[in-house]
């Protein structure tokens, strides 16, 4: 992130450059890849629900054991990890200043963090233990 | 005023509501909505790998009718957000950026949402 503060006069032209351009461009970039990936992922989610739905935990863990399904699993959690925590970071932008942004990104690491260990550590259980 | 490092969202009383403005909060009202209902991911698969009682507990919570309620409009923001982010790719190649192209497109995309949920949900829930 750039250390000098863009002045009044700097935000109100718009032909200045100021900001990270690498870092949100990479990050456009990034949202574009994980979302296309997730249209996918919405299909395979809608099948994993249904295909769940109503049925006993033993039924779920088989599927899940099912090393297709558990792959597809972890990794579609990683995808939604990246594109949750870009997608908020966005968000963060627009409404906090510098100062209140990092306090506000620290939470929203630390909720994706929680999101990514407890999902993959659960995949992770039913996959190698049952 | 002192310059702030990047200017933030004017207050959104100011504004006159328009569609494509109206969806654009939509967006990303359904992406918080998403963000947050990664729990409700968490919480099914914990009570797989842990089972018993707990996993009983949550199929229970699902099937009540509010949770069903909250899985059916979990399912549109799904579907919305998704399409979303298709019209979002439409305008990355600078397609349907004038004024009736754009409408449209948010036209579509509510309808194709809303049937796409009703779809599912008839398929897979009502009817099945």
């Amino acid at each position: 992130m750039s250390a000098s503060k863009p002045t009044q006069a700097q935000i109100q032209n718009p032909t200045t450059h100021y900001g990270n351009a690498k870092a949100s461009t990479r990050r456009f970039i990034t949202q574009r890849v994980t979302g296309a990936l997730n249209i996918a992922f919405a299909v395979f989610m809608v099948w994993f629900v249904v295909s769940l739905a109503g049925r006993a935990p033993v039924e779920m863990i088989e599927l899940v054991r099912n090393p297709f399904v558990a792959l597809g699993l972890a990794v579609m959690v990683v995808n939604v990890a990246i594109h949750m925590r870009n997608g908020m970071r966005d968000t963060i932008e627009d409404y906090f200043d510098k100062g209140e942004h990092g306090l506000a990104m620290l939470a929203n690491n630390a909720f994706v963090l929680f999101f990514l260990v407890v999902a993959l550590g659960a995949i992770a259980k039913i996959v190698f233990w049952g | 005023m002192a310059p702030s490092t990047r200017p933030l969202s004017p207050h959104l009383s100011i504004y006159r509501f328009t569609l494509t403005m109206t969806m654009s909060i939509v967006h990303r009202a359904t992406g918080i909505a998403l963000y947050g209902g990664t729990l409700l991911l968490v919480l099914w698969l914990v009570a797989a790998a842990f089972g018993g009682g707990f996993f009983d507990f949550v199929a229970w919570l699902f099937g009540t009718w509010f949770g069903q309620l909250v899985l059916f409009g979990y399912t549109w923001v799904l579907f919305h957000h998704m399409l979303g982010g298709v019209r979002h790719f439409i305008w990355d190649f600078t397609k349907g950026m004038d004024a009736t192209g754009r409408e449209l497109l948010v036209r579509l995309q509510l309808g194709a949402s809303i049937l796409l949920t009703l779809v599912v949900w008839s398929i897979f829930v009502w009817f099945k």
